[in-house]
């Protein structure tokens, strides 16, 4: 059962598509898919919010997106990294990282004299 | 789950974000079922858990295909905007491209747009603009109405009060009346208009004080009344703006007034005037008397209840009139009572004139359209090989329209910059030239809704002149263009449609020239017409002998003679006299008036228009004598009561009878008529003759008087010989509108004058630029046939073949055009009808004269492209 995503997620979520579309373009369902394999379920986010996530990104224009035909014959929506958007993954894997380091850091810090 | 093909065939028609979203959301609970089916699980299994899986699958659907739309719209806004930018700046680049065409179509369009603007800034100050009053719309003039249906705008004192006690149409009644005071003691004797004002009339109107009070109650009372309201234009001229004006003293008209009060800057009286006071509500200001019934001198205005409906206000007077009649059939047997709204009043004569230079101004708006969309034409032919490229690399007919018609909108905005510079400069000249009597100009002028009025001409008519060429120029035939290689593809349809738009300009040019000639001879016909009086070498000016040097009619009568004593022995006098009345100044008094004993003929104002006069006066003035004699000094005082009636008059009352030895009443007087002199004009001279009875000044004595003095040479180098003789006689009288009788003349000719001249213009302007198009269609056709013409000169056609070719065809535009023109002229002739003066609507000679002035503008206008082709040289042509 989905839970609500903490708000600190949300900006992780985005992350995670964009780099999932780091591989080339893909449906949404590849998306998810990746996704979940990629973290273990970990981020078990409803599949729901997925896609009002892709739709914004390419309302921002990190995406774009062009119908074409899935690997089972079906018509489906293929997303892919526009050049702003691989600038964005990038700006935001280097945020992850400066973030993540500062959090564990503090974690692995002594104790307050 | 599949769409059907209707949903895939609109979405190949247009973007459907709904669908769209459907179908991905949809794509992906199938995938996962297939999958979880695949693991094992039932399809009904698998579904569930699919869709446990994917959450709340309705809100993330709408917010995918809001945010869709979102992004749909953002994006056609800004692919919108885009275009318009670059279109925009194609168009300047078009337009810097061809500087000749660009300046041409501008100058069009900034002469027809800066006119439109100029008339429309005239017709909204005087027409438009409600009248400076609180609730103005609600205010009316009301009237006497005399049996034969006329109307005249002033009550006697006792039917103003019968009004004012039992109407129950109006909110409020009041009334004023004007008087010409002399005023002393501030340098040189001068006159002053007074106006004497009832006790609400200021708070009706919601005039403003800019210092003091109005009147109080008391102050109407008679002989309380010697208090005084000054206007502002005159509180500023008089006592520059003095602030301490008040409870000071003014000296007019023999009397003290105690200044009370100063009038806001805008607060003006329908009848301005330069002081106000009290009206003395005497004996006569009564509801229920008899006497004074007969004595009109109040303008009596009436505020109407809100909502009252349009012949209520008339009915309700007409009542009041039957009561009366019956009341004192005396004096108000055959009189009623009706009413006009002020702002038509005001206005009401200057309207239709100011219209019709209106709609003329629009018909020269429309040629610069029209001119302009031919020389877009033109120019668009040169350019179908940009077009059909621009076509086959993907622009659409709605895109190439669209870029066009910006273009066209950028010309029209510039012409209307320049046009609102043009209409600056044309409402100044228009207030400068003062165009006779044209009431409330000073409203005229160049502000926010007359640019606004612009920018709405300009953008309307780039739409205009622009949509018929754009439309044509990208139509189906475009393709052709590019597979012919361009030369002459829209041929056809193209040079029909220049042509109609040429003979259209020709046409609304024809109405505005058949227009402009018909006020001309009009106006021709106004200055033939005999003024029954002889304007040349003659000098008027008026004095008025108030105060206590001239308390007896005798003392007046003494002065006036000494005046006309001295003057006459200047050198070069040959007559003076003395009258109440000039020529073109109107009738007078209106008397009743009985011929003998007989009850007065129904449904004929039993009245007839009084001036007195000195023996000397027709000689002076240069009016003959029809029969019987003219006045002499022996009609005097003493003497039986004699008068001179004119030819109107005596057409009237006399009709196949001699009037003279006939004995008349009038005013209570009976006379005897001893002479009938001719007709002279009385208003302008559009207007015929009315009765008119001369009395002898010394048998009816005014305070104001106009000496008229008639000299061998420039009248004008009087003037000071005037000044002296006046003065040395009377320090304190003042001298008043010296000017020479030419001058009444001229200004009753100066409103003709001014709308036949406006006219005159206009239509000037439209032949001007109705003769460009003739001009641009044939060169633009001589270019085009050059082959042609080559040919024909190879095969032995001359060189006068070929001019007479191209002027014929001129003429066949500009006989087209005139045809239609003279239809359109003849059919919209009642418009002008009522400004028409001694010629028809069908006037042969005007009509005859537009023809040739047609004919010779399209003479001349192809004169030059003839030119051209006959200077075609046939090898140069032929080896293109």
């Amino acid at each position: 059962m989905a839970y609500p995503a903490p708000d600190i997620l949300r900006g992780t979520f985005d992350l995670l598509i964009l780099k999932a579309l780091s591989w080339g373009p893909a449906h949404g369902y590849a998306v998810g898919r990746w996704i979940e394999s990629a973290t273990g379920d970990a981020l078990e986010v409803g599949e729901g919010t997925l896609y009002p996530a892709l739709h914004r990104l390419e309302e921002r224009g990190w995406v774009s997106a062009s119908w074409g035909t899935s690997e089972n014959n079906r018509r489906a929506k293929f997303y892919s990294l526009t050049s702003a958007g691989r600038a964005q993954l990038r700006v935001e894997v280097a945020n992850w990282r400066r973030y993540a380091a500062a959090v564990f850091a503090a974690l692995e810090a002594p104790a307050l004299r | 789950m599949g769409t059907s093909r209707w949903e895939r065939f609109r979405r190949f028609v247009g973007p459907d974000p709904r669908g769209d979203v459907e179908d991905e959301l949809s794509f992906h609970l199938e995938m996962r079922v297939r999958e979880l089916v695949e693991r094992g699980e039932t399809p009904q299994r698998a579904r569930e858990l699919a869709l446990r899986r994917f959450g709340d699958y309705e809100s993330s659907r709408t917010a995918c295909v809001e945010i869709d739309e979102r992004r749909r719209r953002r994006m056609v806004r800004t692919e919108y905007l885009t275009e318009l930018r670059q279109d925009f700046g194609y168009a300047l680049r078009m337009l810097r491209r061809t500087p000749a065409f660009t300046t041409v179509a501008v100058a069009s369009l900034a002469l027809g747009i800066g006119a439109t603007s100029a008339i429309f800034s005239v017709v909204r100050g005087v027409l438009l603009q409600p009248l400076p009053y609180q609730a103005a719309d609600r205010l009316h003039v009301v009237q006497t109405l005399y049996p034969d249906g006329t109307a005249y705008p002033a009550l006697s004192a006792p039917d103003f009060m019968s009004i004012r006690e039992s109407n129950q149409v109006f909110e409020q009644v009041e009334a004023f009346s004007g008087a010409t005071l002399t005023l002393l003691g501030a340098g040189e004797p001068r006159e002053v208009q007074g106006a004497t004002v009832s006790d609400g009339l200021f708070e009706m109107l919601g005039l403003r004080f800019a210092a003091g009070r109005g009147f109080v109650r008391e102050e109407f009372q008679p002989g309380q009344g010697r208090v005084a309201v000054l206007d502002h234009g005159f509180w500023q001229r008089q006592f520059g703006g003095d602030a301490t004006v008040l409870g000071r003293t003014l000296t007019v008209g023999g009397e003290a007034y105690e200044i009370v009060g100063v009038l806001a800057p805008d607060a003006q009286l329908p009848m301005p005037a330069e002081m106000y006071a009290p009206l003395e509500y005497g004996p006569t200001f009564s509801a229920t008397t008899g006497t004074g019934r007969r004595s009109e001198f109040l303008g009596v205005l009436g505020r109407a209840r809100p909502g009252l409906p349009d012949d209520g206000i008339d009915a309700d007077l007409g009542r009041i009139g039957t009561l009366l009649q019956s009341e004192f059939p005396q004096t108000n047997g055959r009189l009623t009572f009706s009413a006009s709204g002020l702002g038509e009043m005001v206005i009401g004569d200057v309207r239709t004139p100011l219209l019709v230079l209106f709609g003329a101004v629009g018909f020269v708006l429309l040629v610069a359209c029209a001119n302009v969309a031919n020389l877009l034409l033109a120019r668009i032919s040169a350019r179908q090989d940009e077009l059909a490229v621009r076509t086959a690399l993907g622009a659409g007919r709605g895109r190439l329209v669209r870029q066009l018609m910006t273009e066209s909108v950028v010309l029209g905005v510039a012409g209307g910059a320049i046009g609102l510079l043009i209409a600056y400069w044309g409402t100044r000249a228009l207030i400068a030239a003062q165009p006779a009597d044209i009431p409330r100009l000073d409203q005229v002028g160049v502000n926010g809704t007359v640019v606004l009025f612009t920018l709405v001409v300009s953008l309307v008519t780039g739409l205009l002149f622009g949509v018929v060429p754009a439309l044509q120029a990208t139509g189906a035939r475009l393709m052709t263009a590019l597979r012919e290689g361009g030369r002459g593809a829209l041929g056809g349809a193209g040079h029909r449609a220049r042509a109609g738009l040429v003979v259209a300009e020709m046409t609304l040019a024809v109405v505005l020239l058949t227009g402009a000639g018909l006020l001309i001879r009009s106006f021709i016909e106004l200055t033939r017409v005999d003024p029954g009086f002889q304007p040349e070498r003659s000098i008027a000016f008026r004095v008025t002998m108030q105060g206590d040097e001239y308390g007896e009619a005798q003392q007046i009568r003494d002065r006036v003679a000494e005046v006309l004593e001295r003057l006459g022995s200047l050198p070069g006098v040959t007559a003076g006299a003395g009258t109440s009345l000039l020529p073109m100044s109107g009738r007078g008094s209106l008397w009743d008036f009985q011929v003998g004993d007989a009850p007065p003929p129904p449904n004929v104002n039993a009245e007839i228009g009084i001036a007195s006069v000195t023996p000397d006066y027709f000689r002076a003035v240069g009016t003959r004598l029809v029969r019987g004699r003219m006045l002499s000094e022996r009609d005097g005082n003493d003497a039986p009561r004699v008068a001179l009636i004119n030819e109107a008059g005596a057409r009237q009352w006399f009709p196949n009878e001699d009037p003279v030895g006939r004995r008349v009443t009038t005013g209570g007087v009976e006379r005897e008529i001893v002479g009938v002199v001719g007709d002279v004009l009385q208003r302008d001279p559009g207007q015929p003759a009315m009765a008119q009875l001369y009395l002898p000044y010394a048998q009816r004595t005014t305070r104001s008087v106009r000496i008229v003095v008639r000299t061998a040479g420039d009248p004008l180098a009087l003037a000071p010989d005037i000044r002296t003789v006046v003065r040395s006689l009377d320090p304190n009288l003042p001298l008043a509108e010296l000017a020479p009788l030419e001058q009444l003349v001229a200004s009753s000719m100066a409103r003709p004058r001014f709308y036949t001249a406006l006219l005159a213009l206009f239509a000037g302007l439209a032949l001007l630029l109705a003769s460009t198009g003739i001009f641009g269609v044939l060169s633009y056709a001589v270019a085009q046939r050059t082959r042609e013409i080559g040919i024909r000169l190879a095969l032995g056609a001359s060189a006068g073949g070929v001019v007479r070719m191209i002027v014929i065809r001129a003429l066949v535009l500009a006989a087209a055009g005139v045809g239609l023109g003279i239809v359109v002229a003849v059919a919209m002739g009642r418009v002008i009808r009522s400004q028409l003066f001694g010629v028809s609507v069908i006037d042969p000679l005007t009509l005859g004269g537009v023809v040739l002035v047609l004919g010779a503008s399209a003479v001349a206008a192809s004169w030059l492209p003839a030119q051209r082709a006959a200077a075609v040289d046939p090898v140069n042509a032929l080896r293109e």
